[in-house]
């Protein structure tokens, strides 16, 4: 093939490509605006229809979401909540990307901690809500620490498996040309892992969210966790289904924020 | 000069019976700005000879040195051009070329002019934007070659760096490989399964036996360089090759 050629050939792929893209892009949205429109009415219909205490009409949760808004309520729970969100996810980013990077690496490290933490993957990380109580007692530190167990592990698990299957001839090409270990590690493992880690690190933030309403629900007893427990015991369900929307907004723009990132840095591999 | 002497490879411990016996008494020499080509059914362990040349695996008998330093790992004075390419996905065309000058330490105005130059050279000028998986194969290996002619090795070790090529490609850089070497003789070791290939490029061949790798007999080309693309009708090229052929039909018969 000759140059000329050949970006006829990438220019024209390219052309088809995006206006392909776009037209389905704008058709997925539409969709999507009716599906969450038609889901509204669904919801609306069967909340006046059936009068079902648990089932509120859309409306009312709307109405009691801004009245949540409006009294300040919403917005000092949230800051809290945030906060705890930020360090614990924060520290399970930190500590996740490390072991899961020289688990990846390292056939010894992977040994020696497999087990682990698989089991603790397993295990649901609500079990250790009384334990990080008895440590910690009421204090943040127990949120944070829920949050961490909740999320670190689907990192590690994912950064292990995204550093494990870099394809091993980029590696042995950057041995080729002299590269030490650090070498090998910045410049080939972790820009070739970078999309399955992003991956890890989209399932962490969500179960982050999780393990955040969780720990305020059942050990400390304050920020959104603590609104929906007190609400729920009232069996006020606009009030729960409001605070309900608001997790759901947390999760939708931490996983916004780390898409964002992603596409930013893994657009080879789109 | 490369000097391989008695090179042994067994992959895994032969005598708990477990091992291959990958290379077996390798005894060869590559002059300096020589081009020889390595030629063997599949399973003579060529490729591995490469990668021990090339200071990518170890060795366990015998001796592989370079201007009489034994080889221990890879050096400034070898490049590889793998098979399969070995391009970063994640890079442009540019960010690949300057690979190996960037691991080594060079500025990045010194690393993008060297690269610039080379890419020109192999015909990629105005792709330094271009990422890989936008490329054909021809062009994602002619990246792969200008990597490797960026670091200015004395010795160019080539692992059968067409082999994934489509035939009217790989005629083509075969072509474009001779010119490049006619400009500057590097040594050249360059693995192959292609007869005609061994024969158009090599100023040796060397034939291996497989199971475990052996040198059945090192060939003289002698074909007059610069060598024009019509050679293939020449009496002499088309005599070695038969003679290769009938070598290597008779290993693929005596297997199976």
């Amino acid at each position: 093939m000759t140059a000329s050629e050949a970006v006829i050939k990438t220019t024209a792929a390219k052309n088809i490509g995006s206006s392909f893209a776009s037209h389905w892009l704008l058709r997925h949205w539409a969709l999507e605006i009716f599906a969450l429109f038609a889901g509204a009415v669904i919801w609306e219909s069967l909340g006046w229809g059936l009068g079902l205490q648990w089932l509120p009409p859309f409306s009312q949760v709307i109405v009691a979401l801004f009245q949540f808004v409006a009294s300040g309520v919403i917005l000092s729970n949230l800051q809290s909540s945030l906060m705890s969100l930020i360090v614990g996810f924060a520290l399970s980013l930190i500590f996740g990307l490390v072991l899961g990077a020289l688990m990846g690496r390292y056939r010894i490290v992977e040994k020696a901690f497999d087990v682990y933490v698989h089991a603790l993957f397993v295990c649901p990380s609500i079990l250790f809500a009384p334990i990080f109580f008895a440590i910690f007692g009421l204090s943040d530190a127990s949120r944070v620490a829920i949050i961490f167990v909740y999320s670190t592990f689907v990192i590690v698990i994912n950064t292990a498996t995204a550093i494990r299957t870099v394809d091993p001839s980029l590696v042995e090409m950057a041995y080729s040309f002299g590269c030490r270990e650090r070498q090998i590690f910045t410049r080939i493992l972790l820009p070739a892992s970078l999309p399955l880690v992003f991956a890890g690190i989209r399932l962490g933030m969500g179960r982050a969210v999780k393990g955040m309403i969780n720990g305020e629900m059942l050990i400390a007893f304050v920020g959104l966790g603590a609104l929906a427990q007190k609400y729920g015991a009232q069996f006020d369900a606009a009030r729960v289904f409001a605070i309900a929307m608001v997790v759901l907004i947390i999760g939708l723009v931490g996983n916004a924020i780390v898409q964002t990132l992603e596409h930013r840095l893994t657009r080879w591999a789109d | 000069m490369i000097q391989v002497k008695n090179l042994t490879k067994e992959f895994g411990r032969i005598d708990n019976g477990g091992g291959v016996l990958a290379l077996s008494d390798i005894d060869f020499q590559v002059r300096d700005n020589e081009f020889v080509t390595v030629i063997g059914p599949s399973g003579c362990g060529k490729t591995t000879l490469l990668r021990i040349i090339a200071g990518l695996i170890p060795y366990q008998h015998g001796e592989v040195s370079i201007d009489s330093h034994p080889v221990v790992g890879p050096g400034p004075e070898r490049a590889v051009v793998f098979q399969n390419f070995a391009l970063l996905p994640w890079t442009d065309v540019l960010g690949n070329v300057t690979f190996g000058l960037d691991v080594r330490g060079a500025t990045k105005s010194d690393s993008q002019a060297k690269a610039k130059e080379l890419i020109k050279l192999v015909g990629l000028e105005g792709f330094e934007q271009r990422l890989p998986k936008e490329l054909s194969g021809g062009m994602q290996q002619r990246v792969g070659l200008a990597r490797a002619l960026a670091v200015s090795p004395r010795i160019l070790l080539m692992d059968e760096p067409f082999g994934a090529l489509d035939e009217q490609t790989r005629r083509l850089l075969q072509e474009q490989l001779l010119q490049l070497w006619e400009r500057e003789r590097k040594t050249v070791v360059f693995i192959t399964h292609s007869m005609e290939e061994a024969v158009m490029l090599g100023d040796r061949v060397m034939l291996m036996t497989p199971r475990p790798g052996k040198v059945k007999e090192m060939i003289d080309i002698p074909l007059k360089r610069p060598r024009p693309p019509d050679i293939e009708k020449s009496p002499a090229f088309v005599e070695i090759k038969e003679y290769l052929w009938e070598n290597l039909r008779a290993m693929q018969t005596h297997q199976s």
